[in-house]
């Protein structure tokens, strides 16, 4: 396995030196180009030796709402002049730390809520040679109301359905439920499963995707922390209904916590006979593995984590074909994401009506959100799928902070847009979403309070975009670096009517144009701007003017 | 297969299930524009300009998306051009026009899109983070400004080419195309075949138009080879680029084309007529007997033929290798080459000397061509084939029947094996097989030279080197199932490889084949053994560093005992018509010289590259030098101890400028200490009066050295 070999180098020699890239591509006769493009590719991989510290600041939406820049920015000036070779600073895309914003990684360390005092703290112990601390855990949280088992046997639906082996009856529970993907696409679920069961061939995969790396996205993190017998009861469970006898649990490697834990989970199912060679004493094989992700948002997407998983760069590929048939080696798989698992056991244990029962206005199911920004109380909290906005951000999160008024929200991150104020009291289930012509998306509710300028949220997703955009197609990897540069004029008081065709002509070329979700929703912060906000954005390229002092607008004469 | 049925453009297509949008329309008349899509590349669908509407929430990429029963396409509404328009638009505002390409040969293909859809001022932000030149090839020139990441060069690099260097670097608005590791391309791994160039779409990849050789004899035009099968997959843009790379030549009846023993660096392709393949230089050896002295001697040397030949196994070889698709019979060394064959090929791809004489035996016409040429058609599949048949059809019975072991080998059998053989080829430094691999195949070669080697603490032992005619893997094969040493390619080499399974067929059917080669098996084993016996119980170092763990005999002199007399030189010279053949000049271990004089290596350096193997080994150890060496020199050369000597006289050979008549040339042959092996011992041994001029073995002497040679402990090889 190439990241094996990448990483067994990395370790032993803190980055990846050419000559052992040469020996490695003699060893397993892989073309050297493949391998250098593979570790140039993944964040996670250095082709130069790293300074003695490298300290980075997570610099997406909710970090950016909680002081990433200022946080940034001052630590550049108190270690000003210190040589490149000791000290790196720079920006890291969203670390899924959201709800402890400003977010800093300093080693591959991972802190949450970093004042600027810790920071330094953090990084004179490094620079003296030091090990650097270990973030606590996250406290368990008991009694969610999607854990159908409390303190009953776990893993009862396995146990269930091995022995009746009614496969079709469990996809026709899951078509029943309504239950939808619910890492951000909403694709049926039963549908899926019996895609994959119908698929020809004796080879086949479960994959899950746990790969969340869109800013505003923590609660897979959650669940993978609180409830990870579901998720692998709900990957078994597709192996049984599926026939694959392989599952493959794709994690970003920045969540340790959760690795831990759902390595203790694997170890005890295959000490249960959960896993293995005969689930639950059936005859029926199905093995499970972690694959560490070398990092990148665009490995969350379908594809492009299939591509990683076969040790390649994670370009998403043309569809069709679909991973149901072409996934994994091209073999029929089952991809879901972590929370779409985990309520497969609780649709077989509770049943179909406990489950509808348990949504709001029409809608089904429980729903873990994130909520961050300008919040009192960021978080995860399990809803009812239908509850209104405002319940969540002034009940559950207790409202907006420094008393300020809600400006705008984004229902799902970057890709969802901005929603602004006056529509929270939509209801967070895909339809009244997506009729609010944003969407439900992976849950990832990020605030922002009056005082916000919306340009430099926009541009802030869009950044976010740019950053992560695997670049192999035009439309995404230039369109969404031309967005940068046309709404970084904007905020410096270069905008002008000119500009206004063009974004329309490149938000069409991505939506339309684009392989994958990432390039077709890079426009989604913009537009969403650009509709609900037309006269604070219409300011900046008219009058030049940011209404509420956010944008430098004149950087030179500021200078 | 199946035919779909659907709409292009408001047309109703059928077209076989599996064919691709791009495809179907292009059929039925409908250009759908593209930039990253070429025919003979596997569609990848990265610049999105194909774009077309085939229903659903967002287009389709033309090229990879196959066309489906009942699917309507639109390949030209307000959503596609809209979307084509931008795309190129993009692409232009980063693009340094009018790029190299543009420049060169005005057909940049994004450049002519974006005339095409009327833009000419692009109104995006132009990039400012500058990507570079890389200009380290000396054939090829690299702009990553240009560059619109189509992957077709990468393609036509890993995929078509299989050379496997370049691929993508990065990620995002920062990523590229790399050589290798992100290398310059002139520091990669990259051979020039100019694919990368002929693929890029735009200047990013041009051609520097630098190569400039020139020879003799009539251009060619590209459009002319091209017809030619073997030239036919070779881009126009390499062929335009080495233009005088590939000459015609016209050799009237007579004329000599190449001649034996010359350097060259060519190969030639015969078009018409008939040339005849020779060594023109006699098939004898330097006789080194009588007693002339002085410079005289060098005007009385001659020549011993066949029958005064004192070696018995000289008649077992029948054949002497050369470089071309045929032998030549050792008693009759004259052989026909016709329209389709290659020769020259050695010369051309290592640089050896010529290994026979060729003239044509009727007007003739031929292509010569120089390396890059040679190695380019090489990969053409449909040359290689034609290559590889002629090699089947006429040599391959020479080549067995030339190793005397499978002499026996009927007719019968060898036509089983001429179709189940496999030609494979391999270039510098390739491991043809690894110690320790699973045996699969018995190999004979037939171009080049192997090395055959252990691994071994502080370096590799090396067996052999084995030339054209030689053959390996059969210890493996009829042993244990592994290989047992490690077999690499020195230069470029190509081998006739014999499966496992026509292997064992021989053996069983031909038990003197078998008995032989057991034998050999053996043998082989048993010096291997031996060597590495003696290479654990030396110290390494010393040996290493003089060459002389190599050794198996060498000429010492004890200078205490010795009074510089020069008594063994004068003998040796009067041995050997004046000229000795040992230098009285060497490394010094405590009070003993090693003379310079043939060491009768274990590992001859001065065999590698023998043009028709002349210089070799027979079932001994000892270096002798054929009858039928050519005097090129190569050898001597090669000899890192100087103990190889050309020896001129005079021969009669056919004037090429009056036809029918003969002049005298003065010709060369390689000597080298034979040991003086019709006396009891060597010469200058048994010419030192003082007892101080010994042949000893190396083992031996290094062992002992530091005490005194005891005389009972003395020992020659001789």
């Amino acid at each position: 396995m190439l990241f094996d070999d990448l990483r067994a180098i990395q370790e032993q020699y803190g980055y990846l030196p050419g000559e052992q890239l040469e020996a490695l591509s003699k060893r397993t006769e892989v073309p050297l180009y493949r391998i250098h493009g593979v570790a140039d590719f993944y964040p996670h991989f250095h082709l130069a030796p790293p300074p003695k510290v490298t300290l980075r600041v997570c610099a997406d939406m909710s970090c950016h709402l909680c002081g990433a820049d200022d946080l940034r920015v001052g630590l550049k000036q108190r270690f000003q002049g210190m040589s490149e070779s000791d000290l790196k600073i720079g920006e890291v895309s969203c670390l899924g730390q959201c709800d402890g914003g400003p977010a800093v990684s300093i080693n591959d360390h991972i802190y949450r809520n970093v004042t600027p005092a810790q920071a330094e703290a953090l990084v004179l112990t490094a620079l003296g040679g030091s090990s650097l601390p270990h973030m606590p855990a996250d406290a368990r949280v008991n009694g969610l109301a999607s854990d159908p088992y409390h303190d009953a046997e776990r893993y009862g639906a396995v146990r269930k359905v091995v022995q009746t082996r009614d496969w079709d009856g469990v996809i026709a529970q899951l078509k029943a439920s309504g239950l939808s993907g619910l890492g951000g696409a909403g694709f049926p679920t039963g549908i899926k499963w019996e895609a994959v069961r119908k698929a020809p061939g004796p080879e086949k995969y479960v994959v899950c995707n746990a790969d969340e790396s869109e800013p505003g996205t923590i609660k897979d993190r959650f669940i993978m922390q609180n409830l990870p017998h579901l998720v692998i009861e709900g990957m078994i469970l597709a192996g049984l209904v599926t026939g694959a006898q392989k599952g493959i649990l794709y994690l970003r490697h920045e969540y340790e916590g959760p690795e831990h834990v759902l390595r203790e989970e694997i170890d005890r199912c295959y000490q249960e006979g959960l896993l293995g060679s005969s689930v639950a004493g059936s005859g029926l094989a199905f093995d499970l593995e972690l694959f560490i992700s070398p990092g990148g948002y665009i490995c969350g997407e379908e594809s492009a984590l299939i591509e990683a998983i076969e040790g390649k760069r994670a370009e998403p590929r043309n569809k069709p074909p679909f991973p149901v048939t072409h996934g994994v080696f091209n073999k029929p798989t089952a991809l879901n994401n972590v929370e779409t698992f985990a309520n497969v056991p609780q649709i077989l244990v509770n049943g179909v009506d406990w489950y509808k029962a348990q949504g709001q206005g029409g809608a089904a199911g429980l729903k873990f959100v994130g909520i961050s920004g300008d919040v009192r109380n960021p978080g995860i909290f399990e809803i009812p799928m239908g509850l209104p906005m405002s319940e969540v951000i002034f009940n559950l999160a207790g409202g907006i902070t420094g008393g300020r008024k809600l400006k705008a929200f984004a229902p799902s991150g970057p890709s969802s847009g901005y929603l602004p104020a006056s529509m929270a009291e939509v209801r967070l289930d895909f339809k009244s979403l997506a009729a609010a012509g944003s969407m439900l998306g992976s849950g990832a509710i990020v605030i922002c309070a009056e005082g916000r300028c919306m340009l430099d949220m926009a541009l802030n997703a869009v950044k976010f975009f740019r950053n992560e955009s695997c670049g192999k197609c035009v439309p995404c990897r230039m369109g969404s670096q031309k967005l940068v540069d046309i709404l970084t004029g904007w905020t410096q008081g270069k905008g002008s009517a000119a500009d206004l065709p063009m974004i329309e002509d490149i938000t069409e070329a991505l939506k339309l144009a684009s392989i994958c979700g990432l390039g077709q929703f890079a426009h989604a912060p913009l537009s969403s701007v650009m509709q609900h906000f037309r006269p604070e954005i219409e300011s900046h390229i008219y009058d030049k003017r940011c209404p509420e002092g956010v944008c430098p607008m004149h950087p030179e004469r500021a200078l | 297969m199946s035919d779909v049925h659907l709409t292009i453009d408001g047309a109703a297509v059928s077209v076989p299930a599996g064919t691709t949008i791009f495809d179907a329309a292009r059929m039925h008349g409908i250009p759908i524009p593209t930039l990253c899509h070429q025919q003979n590349e596997t569609p990848v669908g990265v610049c999105r300009v194909c774009v077309v509407e085939a229903g659903g929430r967002v287009l389709s990429a033309a090229c990879v998306r196959q066309a489906e029963d009942k699917m309507v396409v639109t390949t030209n509404s307000e959503k596609v051009t809209r979307a084509r328009r931008t795309l190129i638009e993009l692409l232009m505002a980063d693009h340094p026009s009018p790029c190299a390409r543009q420049r060169q040969s005005n057909d940049c293909e994004l450049e002519t899109l974006a005339r095409l859809e009327g833009i000419t001022q692009p109104r995006f932000p132009r990039r400012l983070s500058p990507r570079g030149q890389d200009n380290s090839s000396l054939v090829i020139a690299v702009d990553h400004e240009a560059c619109i990441l189509c992957d077709r060069c990468i393609r036509g690099c890993d995929e078509i080419r299989h050379n496997d260097v370049l691929g993508r670097r990065g990620k995002g608005f920062w990523a590229g195309i790399a050589f290798d590791y992100n290398l310059p391309m002139g520091n990669s791994s990259c051979v020039s075949c100019g694919e990368c160039m002929v693929s890029c779409p735009t200047g990013a990849l041009t051609n520097k138009s630098v190569v400039k050789t020139v020879l003799p004899g009539e251009p060619v035009d590209v459009e002319e080879l091209q017809q030619l099968s073997y030239f036919q997959k070779v881009s126009g843009t390499f062929l335009e680029l080495n233009k005088n790379a590939v000459v015609r030549r016209h050799y009237r009846k007579g004329e000599i084309v190449c001649r034996e023993g010359e350097y060259g660096s060519t190969a030639f392709y015969i078009l018409e007529g008939q040339a005849q393949v020779f060594l023109a230089t006699p098939l004898a050896h330097v006789q080194t007997q009588g007693g002339a002295t002085g410079f005289f001697s060098k005007l009385t040397s001659r020549l011993a033929g066949r029958q005064q030949e004192r070696r018995e196994e000289e008649g077992a070889r029948r054949s002497i290798p050369i470089d071309a698709p045929v032998d030549l019979p050792y008693d009759n060394p004259v052989a026909t080459l016709g329209p389709g064959d290659l020769f020259g090929e050695m010369t051309c791809m290592s640089l050896y000397p010529r290994s026979a004489t060729v003239r044509a035996a009727t007007d003739c016409v031929m292509f010569e061509m120089l390396r890059n040429v040679l190695d380019i058609i090489q990969r053409n599949k449909t040359l290689k084939a034609q290559l590889d048949a002629n090699y089947r059809k006429r040599a391959l019975d020479d080549h067995l029947r030339s190793v005397p072991m499978f002499a026996s080998l009927t007719p019968e059998f060898i036509d089983v094996l001429r179709n189940k053989v496999e030609l494979v080829r391999h270039t510098k430094g390739d491991v043809i097989c690894r110690q320790g691999d699973i045996a699969d195949s018995f190999y004979l070669v037939r171009l080049g030279f192997v090395k055959v080697s252990e691994p071994h603490p502080g370096g590799e032992l090396v067996l052999a080197y084995l030339g054209r005619g030689g053959y390996f893997g059969e210890i493996g094969l009829l042993g244990e199932g592994r290989r047992t040493a490690t077999c690499t390619a020195l230069d470029h080499v190509e081998l006739v490889r014999i499966h496992a399974e026509e292997f064992h067929q021989m053996v069983e059917q031909f038990p003197d084949v078998r008995q032989n080669l057991e034998r050999l098996a053996y043998e082989r084993t048993e010096q291997n053994r031996q060597r590495l016996a003696t290479a654990t119980s030396m110290p390494l170092d010393d040996f290493l560093t003089q060459g002389l763990m190599e050794a198996q005999s060498l000429l010492v002199m004890d200078l205490e005992r010795c009074t510089r007399c020069d008594a063994c030189v004068r003998a040796c010279a009067d041995a050997h018509e004046g000229v000795t053949r040992l230098v009285r000049e060497g490394q010094r271990f405590d009070k003993y010289l090693v003379a310079t004089s043939c060491r009768h290596c274990r590992d001859p350096l001065c065999m590698v590259g023998c043009p028709v193997g002349s210089i070799r080994r027979r079932n001994s150890l000892e270096v002798i030098i054929e009858n039928w060496c050519i005097g090129c020199g190569l050898c001597a050369k090669n000899c890192p101890y100087g103990n190889i000597n050309l020896h001129p006289f005079n021969v009669l050979e056919d004037d090429p400028a009056n036809p029918g008549r003969q002049i005298a040339v003065v010709k060369q042959k390689a000597t080298s200490c034979d040991l003086c092996t019709e006396h009891a011992e060597p010469t200058c041994v048994y010419a030192c009066p003082h007892d101080a001029c010994h042949r000893v073995d190396p083992n031996e002497f290094f062992r002992w050295l530091g005490t005194p040679l005891e005389t009972e402990t003395r020992r020659s090889l001789t």
